[in-house]
């Protein structure tokens, strides 16, 4: 009998939870409205900061002053190739700013970019930084250049250059510097010795993170001994206290960022603002904050040497070197790293 | 009452396996079970609990959890009812087949969640099977919140077929004979009868599916969109944070995960004695 009565309020307290959560079910409000002017950006990893902190507001405000609209931005960040991927799956995205030009142009392939992002100024380069190494605090497996970190017993993390653009970056770095020492000392660029050189230091890499900005957690949270990526991402952790050293190479690349609009998703009511959004990422305003959140301007070397934090490379080199990315990525990270470096038996 | 634990008679006095036993059990559950959860609490606090509170009340994390819930919600309506619909189906005719659906609603839970995600895509995204011909007509399902809660449909589909199904089994026919023989219809017998007794199996089921949905990340980050603030689930706020080397905000939100989780379980131990018609 008491296990009836038992029985019946439980049964009204269930209705009751069913009935709260059917009231709360319905979705929730997103943070950003979704109206007309909201930019959907999808950015490689490291962009957020300056994106977030400096370039949004910025333009923002500008835009504000000079149409009187608010425009709002919603952004998703991730390795390089694995944001072009969610955008030819169909993810809402109206700009991408990508760490590689091979993403810009896989996008192109598959006709959602349309337009020739190299026609925009600085051929659609918005900012550069270079690759360094990052060590521990005191550095204590000794590590002044890249050769050093194919010594027996480097722990080194690499984020993934299937997911990563920074990951291929980092190969190009390290490749490129060994072709352009041994071009200086003997005036012929030993590719051998390149080969050798980024086989010697895959066999010390334990970890292959997905994007940039994940190896640097990993590389945080006080994994291994050495970490390949962008200068950027050195100078954000000593600004925000980490204990690590930044070890610029001799040779090294600067790597270039494009931008592209996803001109398939834009819809022309939405175009001037987007338009103006990537024109306003070339202007003195924008380069300014990028150079305060530590990448290279494109725009104007006055700002990068006003920048003290920035490291002395003796030779820095460009994707140029290999001939554009149109020749780098078949020639050194097909041919080279996933044939004779990945996939060696 | 079901907790009542049986004590062993054959053992006189002090019984030294009593207190080994427990000590052992709690011994190798601290570093699988207790000390990772403990870490999530310890570094989710460290620096201090208004900076916890703070990543707490962020914008895009309520949002999260609120999609989570949501997302999970429906996925767990659905799968409960069609969970009952087909233990009634599977356990009251034989027919050919019959054995081959049993495996294919179980095959979900052995299936990795990312392959759960790319299959939805393949199906709803905008070169799909289902998805080309939606798009023109203005649908878009994938990177949605529908999408998610396919998703989870997907990767809980079995739990609460899991537990109906057997309850199913073993119920006694006879009431259900005598509820027809008395001039009930097939509903009647139902609705009064078949269901008030699976009561116990239904929560047990809705609940391990909402658990189990919540908490769903490989299949919901290649559906979602990842948007913050928009398609962002709680667990892909957690990792999307942890990416960005934020590992506070990151443990904060994955505290609420493990208090609901452990919030959910309780009710389910505690609710089933209470639910249990014997």
């Amino acid at each position: 009998m008491r296990k009836r009565t038992l029985n019946k309020s439980l049964g009204a307290y269930a209705a009751l939870l069913v009935f709260i959560l059917f009231v709360s079910s319905c979705l929730p409000k997103p943070t950003t409205e979704t109206g007309g002017l909201n930019i959907t950006l999808y950015g490689f990893s490291i962009m957020k900061e300056s994106l977030e902190k400096a370039i949004y507001p910025g333009f923002i405000a500008k835009w504000k002053q000079e149409h009187g609209q608010e425009v709002r931005f919603t952004s998703s960040f991730a390795g390089s190739e694995t944001v072009t991927n969610q955008i030819l799956q169909g993810v809402p995205a109206d700009i991408a700013i990508l760490s590689i030009d091979r993403d810009a142009q896989r996008l192109k392939d598959n006709g959602f970019v349309t337009s020739d992002w190299h026609t925009l100024p600085y051929k659609g380069i918005v900012n550069k930084t270079p690759f360094v190494i990052l060590v521990k605090g005191a550095n204590p497996k000794g590590i002044h250049d890249f050769p050093d970190l194919a010594k027996p017993g480097v722990k080194l993390i690499h984020p993934d250059p299937v997911s990563s653009g920074g990951a291929q970056w980092s190969i190009l770095a390290i490749y490129g510097s060994e072709l352009v020492k041994s071009e200086k000392q003997s005036g012929e660029p030993d590719r051998a010795r390149a080969l050798q050189m980024v086989q010697a230091i895959w066999k010390n890499v334990f970890v292959t993170p997905a994007s940039a900005r994940e190896a640097r957690t990993t590389f945080e949270l006080g994994n291994g001994d050495a970490l390949v990526t962008y200068e950027l991402e050195g100078l954000l952790m000593k600004e925000s206290g980490k204990p690590v050293e930044i070890i610029v190479p001799q040779a090294t690349i600067f790597s270039e960022h494009p931008v592209v609009v996803i001109d398939r998703n834009v819809s022309a009511e939405k175009r001037p603002i987007v338009d103006a959004f990537v024109q306003y990422l070339w202007s003195d305003e924008a380069q300014q904050a990028f150079v305060k959140y530590h990448f290279y301007s494109v725009t104007n070397n006055a700002f990068n040497e006003a920048n003290k934090e920035f490291g002395h490379i003796e030779m820095p080199f460009s994707i140029d070197y290999f001939g554009g990315w149109n020749k780098a990525y078949p020639e050194v990270i097909e041919q080279i790293f996933k044939n004779k470096v990945q996939n060696r038996k | 009452m079901s907790t009542m634990i049986p004590t062993m008679r054959h053992v006189r006095g002090f019984d030294l396996a009593r207190p080994l036993s427990i000590g052992m059990l709690v011994f190798m559950m601290l570093p699988l079970v207790f000390l990772p959860l403990l870490s999530i609490f310890i570094f989710g606090t460290s620096k201090g609990l208004s900076s916890f509170w703070s990543a707490l009340t962020a914008a895009d994390a309520i949002f999260a959890l609120k999609l989570s819930m949501v997302t999970s919600f429906w996925a767990t309506v659905f799968n409960v009812l069609f969970g009952l619909f087909a233990a009634y189906v599977l356990s009251r005719h034989n027919f050919w087949g019959r054995n081959a659906l049993i495996v294919t609603i179980s095959l979900p839970t052995a299936i990795p969640t990312a392959v759960a995600g790319v299959a939805l895509l393949m199906l709803w995204g905008p070169y799909g099977m289902l998805g080309r011909l939606l798009r023109p007509q203005g649908i878009e399902v994938m990177f949605t919140a529908s999408a998610i809660v396919l998703a989870n449909i997907f990767v809980t589909f079995p739990l609460a077929f899991g537990v109906i199904k057997p309850v199913f089994d073993t119920m006694s026919r006879s009431l259900e004979e005598a509820s027809a023989t008395i001039g009930a219809t097939r509903w009647q017998t139902f609705w009064h009868v078949t269901l008030p007794s699976l009561r116990g199996a239904i929560v047990s089921g809705a609940l391990l599916t909402f658990a189990r949905a919540i908490g769903e990340f490989g299949s919901t980050i290649m559906v979602s969109g990842n948007l913050a603030g928009r398609t962002q689930t709680a667990p892909l706020y957690i990792f999307a944070k942890f990416n960005e080397g934020q590992i506070e905000a990151a443990n904060a939100i994955a505290i609420v995960l493990a208090l609901f989780s452990f919030l959910i379980f309780s009710v389910l131990f505690f609710a089933r004695d209470w639910l249990d018609v014997d």
